[in-house]
């Protein structure tokens, strides 16, 4: 994959091109701020931009804005959110503008270099990558309460794993089911918030996530 | 032998004009042998000649403004001495008014000029409107909340400066109200203390010689003219009376003068004084905010950034080290050497935004943190402290601080070759000064140390004083209260 980096911190910004380089992947760029993140964007057409949500110049949300409008000008390109932090409206915000190929990592992921790289290769794929603690903030910070209240608890685990981006068989995997039960718990799911059945694995994610962040 | 002392009770040192339980007639009768009669004598006779000398000094120097700046801080020191005479005999504790400061007035070229005034006026700022050029000088108001009137009623602001710091000095010094209310005090004490020292004066020394009249007419045969033995008998009680008396026309007059340092020597009418508190307090709001952002900031570019950095360098390794292929040692071995020299930078810097927190080394006193400080100055510096009480800890806090920020700038920007810290405590006011035989030059720039230090140093109504000609040497005076 080629793939552009925008960090402001140069520890971290050099430790991700490792990891990705030990890959095997081409980090065509690594910047640290949002100006430089949409002309990198423009002059490699990466496959994945990784991008921190806090930069230069007022370190609030340069990054997002940013990640939004290369997903406007260049719409082909994989966004991987990357913060510190768990903001949910960042990651609604995202999912307003996008259908696909975007995550949102809190930075501690990468520790985990497998599941970091499982991520950036989901994103540049087309699918999602949400992190469990933002998908978690997003199901607390919903205004759709008693909707939720009204999943079972098991059915609350699949959503929250779906959420995340995973497929089917990987959610049986995890919750040590079959796959057969899994798709019983998401069409549940999908009938009690009111959302039409879709295949597609992204697709559903996307519509759960705009459901609960709107 | 009887003394004075013998005759009062335990109210030695009562102030109010009640002087206890005892009967009307008692206390009349005591007065004179109060230790409060001697002290209210000596105090009157030791403020006249305060105020003599005083006057002796303001008189000449109203001649002309520089003057008046000049005898600023002169004027000063003779109100506290005024304060200090109160407090020691007549038991009244006056406050110290707020210390001598610059004003600092902002130059502000804009087309909008009557606009701008009239908004600053209206937000209790004080304003000049340039006759040559579109503009006004803005006292009393911060930068920022110039632009933000400004930015409110939409007037375009062409341009800003800060007025030059000699005019900022003269302004202040001029304009202090403290001291001219200072000088309004001796000028009306003075009259009010000789009138008083001497009716005093003729009570008691008349009292006596009536009082002992028939020794006099003895010694004198006959006496003045007029007066046969049984006249000089009964000039005896009218002497009682006029000894009796002088006490309380001194008390009345020291009452008099009381009343006027309160009102002129001390801080001046509450409103001003609240209006002074709520402008601190806020200061000291905005600026525990910034430095939790600060704090955030740090620890969020900073350390966290360097965890990550980590956790990343131990992910790799652990991936090599779990992988299917062959082990590769070397990059291993690599890795962790990274990571472990990560850790060791991240340990250093968590320390140091500890320190930047709170100092531990404060918990031992401002004494010993400033040694440990000047230890590790990279500039020599002589260390010199008298803190014999401890100041309260959020002053020790800023005062270390200031003294970090003041060392630090030597280091980065005077070129000095040796610097002097001193540090001394006397009652209520603690005073950090750092003097370097440097190039000078120094001032305060927005954003830069020195202007952060003396918004700190302003939240807890303390004051810094920076005087640094070019080509040094430079002195900085950080002056705080001894309590927040």
């Amino acid at each position: 994959m080629r793939i552009v980096i925008a960090e402001d911190a140069a520890v971290i910004r050099a430790g991700l091109a490792e990891i990705l380089a030990d890959r095997g992947h081409e980090v065509a760029a690594a910047v640290g701020d949002a100006e430089a993140l949409k002309a990198a964007v423009a002059e490699h057409r990466p496959d994945v931009a990784i991008v921190d949500v806090r930069m230069p110049p007022d370190h609030t949300d340069e990054g997002l804005r940013a990640a939004i409008a290369i997903r406007r000008d260049h719409p082909g390109t994989g966004i991987l959110v990357f913060s510190q932090y768990v903001e949910t409206r960042y990651a609604a915000d995202l999912l307003r503008m996008c259908s696909g190929g975007v995550g949102y990592l809190l930075k501690d992921r990468v520790a985990n270099v497998g599941e970091f790289i499982d991520a950036i290769t989901r994103v540049a794929a087309g699918g999602t990558a949400f992190d469990p603690e933002v998908v978690s903030g997003m199901l607390n910070a919903t205004r759709h309460a008693s909707v939720l209240a009204a999943l079972t608890g098991r059915e609350r685990d699949v959503l929250a794993l779906m959420a995340e981006g995973r497929s089917n068989s990987a959610i049986a995997d995890q919750l040590v089911v079959s796959e057969r039960a899994v798709e019983k718990h998401i069409s549940n799911i999908f009938s009690k918030l009111g959302l039409p059945p879709s295949d597609s694995d992204h697709r559903r994610v996307l519509a759960v996530l705009a459901y609960l962040g709107s | 032998m009887i003394t004075a002392n013998d005759f009062i009770s335990d109210n030695l040192t009562m102030t109010g004009p009640d002087q206890g339980s005892s009967s009307p007639r008692r206390r009349i009768l005591r007065a004179p042998f109060t230790r409060r009669t001697w002290d209210e004598l000596a105090y009157s006779a030791a403020s006249l000649l305060l105020a003599l000398g005083a006057l002796i000094f303001i008189v000449p120097t109203l001649v002309n403004g520089l003057l008046w700046a000049l005898s600023a801080p002169g004027v000063r020191k003779l109100g506290a001495a005024s304060r200090f005479l109160v407090r020691e005999l007549l038991d009244e504790d006056v406050p110290a008014p707020p210390q001598l400061r610059s004003i600092v007035s902002y130059k502000v070229r804009t087309q909008d000029a009557a606009r701008l005034a009239g908004s600053v006026a209206a937000a209790g700022g004080k304003i000049r409107v340039w006759e040559t050029k579109p503009g006004v000088t803005v006292r009393k108001l911060p930068l920022d909340r110039i632009t933000e009137l400004a930015a409110e009623a939409g007037i375009t602001i062409d341009e800003v400066q800060p007025q030059s710091a000699a005019l900022n000095w003269l302004a202040g010094r001029i304009l202090d109200p403290t001291t001219w209310r200072t000088r309004a005090y001796f000028v009306l004490k003075t009259p009010i203390a000789g009138l008083s020292l001497a009716l005093a004066g003729g009570l008691w020394l008349g009292g006596l010689y009536l009082l002992t009249f028939p020794a006099w007419w003895e010694l004198g045969r006959g006496g003045p003219a007029g007066v046969n033995l049984t006249g000089a008998f009964l000039l005896v009680p009218i002497g009682a009376a006029m000894l009796l008396a002088a006490p309380w026309l001194m008390r009345g007059t020291t009452e008099a003068d009381r009343w006027l340092v309160r009102t002129l020597l001390g801080p001046s009418s509450p409103a001003e004084r609240i209006r002074a508190l709520e402008e601190s307090r806020a200061r000291a709001v905005d600026d525990s905010a910034a430095r939790l952002r600060g704090i955030e900031r740090d620890l969020h570019d900073g350390t966290q950034a360097q965890l990550v950095a980590l956790a990343m360098k131990l992910g790799l390794a652990r991936e090599k080290l779990h992988g299917t292929g062959p082990v590769d040692l070397v990059r291993i071995t690599q890795l962790v050497d990274d990571a472990h020299r990560r850790a060791i930078e991240t340990i250093a810097e968590v320390r140091t935004l500890a320190r930047g927190i709170h100092p531990s080394v404060l918990d031992n006193g401002l004494a010993d943190a400033l040694t440990t400080l000047a230890a590790r100055s990279a500039v020599p510096v002589e260390l010199v402290t008298d803190i014999p009480e401890r100041p309260s800890a959020a002053i020790e806090t800023i005062a270390y601080f200031s003294a970090s920020e003041l060392l630090a700038n030597v280091a980065k920007h005077s070129g000095a070759r040796h610097a002097t810290l001193e540090a001394v405590h006397v009652p209520g006011l603690l005073r950090i000064r750092l003097t370097d035989d440097g190039r000078g030059g120094a001032y305060p720039v927005p954003d830069g140390g020195l202007r952060g230090l003396a918004e700190r140093v302003r939240t807890v109504d303390g004051h810094v004083t920076i005087d640094s000609p070019a080509g040094g040497p430079t002195a900085v005076t950080v002056e705080l209260p001894s309590h927040a």
